[in-house]
């Protein structure tokens, strides 16, 4: 039993009295509960990561340095080593690509949800490419493009391009075919049916895709920053590993972490924005 | 005034002339040599059990599906495709969420070229029609299943069609909101004069709204009855109620069940 107290300090178990479970089935949650419980979960995962730290013996205790070391490591690159512009660096990487990478594969998605001969004439050579690992691409683009940025965009290009075609296939193809129909039977031509209908329909559901697959082009930037690159996230922790200096790395995945979770944020309230007409009765 | 369904007044609207539709490479046959005569201004149900063809038929007269074999005429044209001369109501909601109760009736009249001032006037009036005056600019996901079902109808009536088709309108309904929606398209069909072809499985409903009822066989799908609503004398008749007091309304309704008893039962 919790004894839950509002702002006011009134006592609420003198208006209503239940028990709160972590394992109550389906609960609806208010904001406020989500967000807390949200805090309450990353901070748990901070005392570990503390606890681990000091019940590591003495002489090893550099290879898992405490949360406030990491964050001292953190600011120490910020002011002395214009970590910043290596920061910007990446996320150039990763929207210049990602922006790229969508400008082909909406478009081309879309299509291929509408059109089923141009499915069947491409689907299965896209499919096959979503399964050979990007990183293999690495020797074949450092061929072609040399250690240059150019290479690092390709393979980030070519790490999340398929599956984003994909993806936006799937939601084109899920587009409930009524809706099609309807505007057939009002007289609407193909053009319209794709760009006024296919296209409106489908849209919430490409940025949720896009949303997802961008989550996958920030693994695939440290991937590209690590062979030949000597700027970016990646390359400063490539080169902290040859130091041993473990605090530089994990300020280097926890740059990582906060920026993806930052461009997940960014999304959602762009697809909130953008799509006002996509919410739930009384949401 | 000519009578409703009046067979010597008014013109031809649909004819079908042994229209038959096949599937999977002729193996499966889901309407079979079915032949009929719809007039303008009739209100007329395809009726008959689950799988019985009633709604290819329907489809088939909206150029969503083509006939395997057969002829397909509206007012004389053979049917090539769908057009906004056949209005479609689907039972499943597709009022495009995108766009608000006023932008989604204006749509189809987008589509012919209407002006601006000429779309937003009729808009009001068909939001009039629908009864749903307060929520023109209520994005469909708060509006009710019923309330959504309306902005379809509006959207289609407001192309002026010249046939109004409608898939099962009422199917995802419950019960109060559907005998809601029977009594105003009563309301709306009396007042646009327009023909109509309902594809349905509740009897109840096939009585109070249509002057004609086609029976479906189930597979393959033939004409098993065509069998007119006679006891409402042509009349369409504003409240349920005063329909099932008429003499004659339980004859009907017992014959139609008898026959799709006799239809579920054939194997």
């Amino acid at each position: 039993m919790i004894r839950l107290r509002r702002r006011n300090g009134e006592d609420v178990n003198q208006v209503a009295r239940r028990s709160v479970s972590l394992f109550e089935l389906r609960t609806v949650l208010s904001g406020r509960t989500s967000l807390l419980l949200g805090l309450a979960g990353a901070t748990g995962f901070f005392i570990i990561w503390e606890v681990g730290h000091y019940i590591t013996p003495e002489e090893s205790q550099r290879f898992l340095p405490a949360p406030q070391e990491v964050l001292g490591a953190l600011i120490t690159l910020i002011v002395e080593k214009d970590y910043i512009a290596d920061i910007l660096k990446s996320c150039f990487r990763i929207f210049a690509s990602f922006f790229a990478a969508c400008l082909i594969a909406v478009p081309l998605g879309i299509a291929m949800g509408c059109f089923m001969r141009l499915r069947a004439l491409l689907n299965p050579t896209i499919s096959a490419f979503r399964y050979l690992p990007a990183a293999s691409f690495i020797p074949l683009l450092l061929v072609w493009f040399g250690p240059t940025d150019t290479q690092k965009l390709a393979l980030l290009v070519l790490g999340v391009i398929f599956f984003l075609v994909a993806l936006i296939l799937d939601n084109t193809k899920a587009v409930q075919p009524e809706l099609i129909e309807a505007a057939l039977t009002m007289g609407a031509g193909r053009r319209r049916v794709v760009t006024e209908v296919v296209v409106p329909a489908v849209a919430p559901a490409v940025v949720d895709s896009m949303r997802n697959m961008i989550a996958v082009g920030w693994t695939y930037l440290v991937i590209a920053e690590i062979v030949a690159a000597s700027d970016g996230i990646g390359a400063v922790m490539m080169r902290a590993g040859r130091f041993l200096k473990v605090d530089i790395i994990m300020a280097g995945i926890l740059t990582i972490g906060i920026l993806g979770v930052a461009t997940d944020i960014l999304f959602r309230l762009a697809a909130r924005y953008a799509f006002p007409w996509n919410r739930e009765r009384g949401e | 005034m000519t009578m409703p369904g009046d067979q010597t007044l008014s013109r031809t609207a649909i004819t079908a002339s042994n229209v038959t539709r096949q599937y999977l490479g002729g193996t499966f046959t889901a309407v079979d040599d079915v032949s009929m005569e719809l007039r303008e201004n009739e209100i007329v149900c395809f009726i008959g059990p689950s799988g019985c063809g009633k709604t290819t038929m329907l489809r088939m007269i909206a150029g969503l599906e083509y006939p395997s074999m057969g002829d397909l005429t509206i007012f004389d044209k053979p049917i090539t495709g769908p057009g906004p001369d056949r209005g479609m109501i689907f039972q499943a909601y597709t009022s495009f969420p995108w766009l608000t109760a006023r932008k989604n009736i204006e749509y189809g009249m987008k589509i012919m070229g209407l002006s601006r001032q000429e779309r937003s006037r009729r808009s009001d009036e068909f939001l009039t029609l629908v009864h749903l005056d307060d929520f023109g600019d209520s994005y469909p996901a708060s509006l009710s299943g019923g309330m959504k079902q309306r902005v379809a109808i509006a959207r289609t009536l407001a192309q002026n069609p010249g046939v109004l088709l409608m898939d099962e309108p009422f199917g995802a309904l419950d019960a109060q909101v559907r005998w809601e929606m029977q009594e105003m398209m009563i309301e709306i069909i009396e007042r646009e004069n327009t023909t109509v072809v309902t594809v349905t499985h509740d009897i109840q409903e096939a009585i109070y709204l249509s002057d004609r009822i086609i029976f479906f066989t189930r597979s393959p799908g033939r004409i098993k009855a065509d069998i007119p609503v006679s006891f409402k004398e042509g009349r369409r008749i504003p409240r349920k109620e005063e329909m099932l007091a008429l003499p004659g309304y339980v004859d009907l309704e017992r014959q139609l069940f008898a026959m799709m008893r006799e239809e579920i039962q054939q194997k």
